[in-house]
């Protein structure tokens, strides 16, 4: 009774959700309606699990799944709490099966269904979570209810609806291809290799190249395509075939293979061939004998899959991935292609790396001997290489110049705001109108300048100040010595930080200023004075005798005759010059001694008589020593008066003679 | 009258001993007069031997009438006149102790000494204020001329200078005063002087060194010589003028 109410029940939500997801585009977008079904469904599968839940589950205190109010986080923990407690449960369960030798694990599918058997109190959950998982699975985006349940635990517990109903579909292989590999130990046998293995994988090669013969024409209409848009359904697709395969096993029992391709590929085709062989109705046959040059995930998953179990202990390399690029390598590992299809026998995996590397030592060989690329040839022109290569170049050169920015609409709408900003607080970047410094001569008198405007003070004012400053002699403020001190420095200290501080500094224009200069040949100074002291102190040459006024000096020979002249012109004016000055001297003095009378000099004696001789007015009596007269004075007078007499006589010669009075000096004297 | 004493005393002395001391000369010019004077005082007494002693007079004894001096106000200067009244008025009347009124009828500016003048110069100087306001100059300007002594006013007419007619004159009168007045306060600036442009007429007020300046430098405009020449020129004397003291 209560089976036939669970059946219909779960009939109903079947029904339900089938109808619900006729149209899976719909869950492209949020569909609150059918969330809320979905939630109603979930709850009514929880409640009916819930009161067919034997007593040795332990599963969660909550008898009924509370779903009114509740947001999808807390129904999904309220689904946890049921899911952890029962997956204790189920492990073990798990665990006793695998330890049961009657149970073989290595046939996945019936242990599938085995386990379906076996499992009788999970057929209803796992159709609940199934009929979950396969909205979900097929569309991604759904709405938040619906997506519950599907954990990351238990590939256990999943029972692939789609792999159950493709199994049923697709029973191609005859049970018949499945054989069992009957492990025989050898020499050669490590924990991944079987040589018997090895050998039933030659032997289904042999047979499946009869096979393929005959189905070249046909096309298998039943086969699952993968597209590349359903990449990711691919993917759940993909993984819940992994997990059904091996549902006996655990998550932690998986093994490289299922992540790699196998390295050679025609073992791993032997395994793949052998895995499907193993498992009837599996669609990856075609799959793997199309070609998997796209190198999709789902694809590489598919051949993990595909597997044998015992091919999962081999682990191979991909020799043939090391060829190709590094691109291509990862193909080959997730892709599995289909190279070298031919090998004859499988090499150590020692030899095979030598192979390897003796290749790869040929090919750099190669590349080493052989003509470089253009890129590496030194200078080349444009015929060297091909047309616009070096667009394609990344070019290093160095720029003389900035460059040239970049103009934008962003760097305009900047340049914009910045000058509204200026214009706004006024700050124009003016030029500045360069002045030349003028160098004002130190003026010894001040200049009067010319006021053009009407004065502003009146006429009596300025009379006033006139006289004021005539009479008023004010006193000069006497600077404080300190304040004069400080004043200096700061001035120091300004001009520095200035030079300093200012892109426009200007220096302070030089003083002039009065230096003692010695006329002391270098020698001497730079005998005395310290080495740092040089000579520049020192009068110029200029300074020490006058340069012609033409500028260069002659010597006597080289002199032209107007030269000679103007020479002697020069003389003369400077002597005139030196005489006239000479007399006025004697003229002053003469006035100012004219008081004292003295006595003519000797000197002036000697002048005077010079002068008279010269003018021929008179003539020096030479001293032979035969004249007495010139002995003495008295001599020499009456001399004279004798001469003079004797000319008197003879000028008058024959008029009588008249009686002279004798002049008598003392008569004359008055 | 002392000499006459000491002479005759001399005279006597010498009477007496003629050879032990010595005997001054007498001349015999002065001896005449000196005589006279002498025997006039003699005849007149003994007693009136002294000048004649007039005791001081006191000032108001020896005032005179109050002096008036009268300056005509032509039409034009009536009402500046009539603004400036006050600032004319207070330091006559304050300062130079001078009555001063300004007559309707005849439309004179009437200045008189009265009690309180102390200084009879004042007078003068405060009919020259006066005259210098009615010629034109600024009351400040003219108020120079009764602080300061040495101050002096001239004038002089353009034509005097050169005879100009017409277009000419009229030129020469835009060069004295120059684009704005410019030329004309330049020369007053830098001669310290003041001008007045009164159509033909000159008149300079200031000191006689520079008003001698000034007319130079205008009459140098009228000439026709250009400003800037002008400039050149006064600038140097003034320069050297300066420097003199």
């Amino acid at each position: 009774m209560a089976t036939t109410d669970m059946g219909d029940m779960l009939e109903e939500s079947l029904n339900k959700l089938n109808v619900t997801t006729q149209h899976p585009e719909d869950f492209l977008s949020l569909q609150d309606a059918v969330a809320t079904d979905y939630t109603s469904l979930t709850k009514t599968l929880y409640d009916l699990l819930k009161a067919q839940e034997p007593k040795v589950y332990n599963g969660s205190p909550l008898v009924q799944l509370v779903v009114k109010n509740f947001d999808e986080e807390q129904i999904w923990q309220e689904l946890e709490l049921q899911n952890s407690a029962v997956l204790k449960h189920f492990g073990n369960a798990v665990d006793d099966v695998l330890s049961d030798e009657t149970v073989s694990v290595l046939l996945e599918e019936y242990i599938e269904e085995e386990a379906g058997d076996k499992e009788e109190g999970e057929p209803v959950e796992s159709m609940d979570e199934e009929a979950e998982e396969e909205p979900r699975s097929r569309l991604k985006k759904m709405s938040d209810c619906a997506a519950e349940d599907y954990t990351d635990d238990d590939s256990d517990l999943d029972f692939d609806v789609d792999a159950l109903e493709k199994r049923e579909k697709k029973k191609r292989e005859p049970a018949g291809k499945h054989s069992e590999m009957k492990s025989r130990p050898s020499e050669l046998d490590d924990m991944f290799f079987k040589l018997s293995e090895m050998e039933s994988f030659l032997d289904d090669m042999d047979k499946q190249e009869g096979k393929e013969q005959r189905d070249q024409n046909e096309v298998n209409y039943f086969q699952d395509l993968p597209s590349d848009e359903d990449d990711d359904l691919d993917l759940e697709k993909i993984s819940l075939k992994k997990d059904t395969k091996s549902t006996a096993r655990s998550s932690r029992d998986l093994k490289y293979k299922e992540y790699f391709d196998a390295v050679d590929g025609a073992v791993a085709e032997a395994d793949e061939k052998s895995d499907s062989e193993d498992e009837d109705g599996k669609e990856e046959m075609d799959e793997e004998e199309m070609d998997d040059d796209d190198g999709d995930l789902d694809e590489d998953l598919d051949e993990n899959k595909n597997m044998n179990r015992d091919s999962l202990k081999k682990v191979t390399f991909n020799l043939s991935g090391d060829e190709g690029s590094e691109g291509e390598d990862l193909q080959d590992i997730f892709g599995g292609k289909n190279t070298s299809p031919v090998k004859s026998e499988s090499k150590s995996s020692y030899e095979k790396c030598q192979e390897k590397m003796s290749r790869k030592i040929d090919e750099l060989e190669k590349a080493a001997l052989g003509q470089k690329s253009w890129q590496l040839s030194g200078e080349v022109t444009a015929r060297k290489r091909p047309e616009n290569s070096m667009l394609e170049e990344d070019l290093d050169f160095e720029h003389a110049s900035r460059k040239a920015p970049a103009i934008t609409a962003e760097t305009t709408l900047q340049l914009e705001d910045i000058i509204k900003q200026r214009i706004k607080d006024q700050a124009f970047d003016d030029v500045v109108r360069k002045e030349k410094p003028k160098e004002a001569v130190f003026e010894y008198k001040k200049r009067l300048t010319l006021d053009h405007e009407k004065s502003k003070q009146s006429l009596a004012e300025i009379y006033e100040q006139e006289y004021l400053k005539q009479t008023q002699q004010k006193a000069e403020e006497e600077e404080n010595p300190a304040h004069v001190e400080i004043q200096k420095l700061m001035d120091t200290l300004f001009l520095k930080l200035d030079a300093l501080s200012n892109f426009h500094f200007t220096p302070k224009p030089s003083v002039p200023e009065v230096k003692v200069v010695s006329n002391l040949p270098a020698v001497t100074m730079e005998e005395v004075a310290p080495v740092s002291a040089s000579d520049g102190t020192l009068l110029a040459p200029e300074e020490i005798k006058e340069k012609n006024k033409a500028g260069d000096v002659v010597g006597v020979t080289e002199k032209t005759s107007t030269d000679k002249k103007r020479e002697r012109r020069h003389k003369k004016k400077v002597k005139h010059f030196k005489i006239k000055e000479k007399e006025k001297k004697l003229k002053l003095k003469e006035a100012s001694e004219a008081g004292n009378n003295q006595r003519l000099s000797k000197a002036q004696v000697k002048e005077n008589l010079k002068k008279v001789t010269k003018g021929g007015k008179a003539t020096i009596l030479k001293d032979e020593g035969k004249d007495k007269a010139l002995r003495s004075s008295q001599a020499f007078f009456s001399q004279l008066q004798d001469q003079v007499k004797s000319q008197i006589k003879s000028a008058k010669g024959q008029p009588p003679k008249k009686k002279r009075k004798e002049v008598s000096g003392s008569k004359l004297k008055l | 009258m002392d000499t006459a004493t000491l002479t005759e005393t001399g005279a006597s002395a010498g009477t007496q001993n003629d050879t032990d001391s010595f005997v001054k000369v007498k001349s015999k010019k002065s001896q005449k007069r000196k005589r006279a004077a002498a025997d006039m005082m003699d005849t007149e007494g003994p007693t009136a031997s002294k000048r004649p002693q007039f005791p001081p007079i006191s000032a108001e004894k020896l005032r005179g009438s109050d002096q008036m001096r009268k300056v005509a106000v032509p039409a034009h200067r009536y009402t500046p006149l009539k603004d400036n009244w006050m600032k004319i008025y207070s330091p006559i009347v304050e300062n130079l102790q001078l009555q001063v009124r300004f007559n309707l009828k005849t439309r004179n500016v009437e200045i008189k000494t009265c009690k309180e003048t102390q200084d009879i110069g004042s007078l003068s100087k405060a009919a020259d204020f006066v005259k210098a306001f009615i010629l034109g100059f600024q009351v400040e300007d003219a108020m120079a001329l009764i602080r300061l002594d040495e101050l002096f006013l001239e004038t002089f007419d353009i034509t005097d200078v050169k005879p100009l007619k017409g277009d000419h004159l009229s030129r020469a009168i835009g060069r004295i005063a120059g684009k704005g007045g410019k030329t004309k306060f330049t020369i007053e600036n830098v001669t310290k002087t003041r001008i007045v442009l009164a159509e033909t007429k000159v008149h300079i007020l200031g000191s006689f060194q520079n008003i001698k300046m000034a007319r130079t430098a205008i009459c140098n405009l009228i000439l026709g010589s250009p400003p800037s020449k002008v400039y050149g020129n006064i600038r140097v004397v003034a320069s050297r003028a300066a420097e003199r003291f």
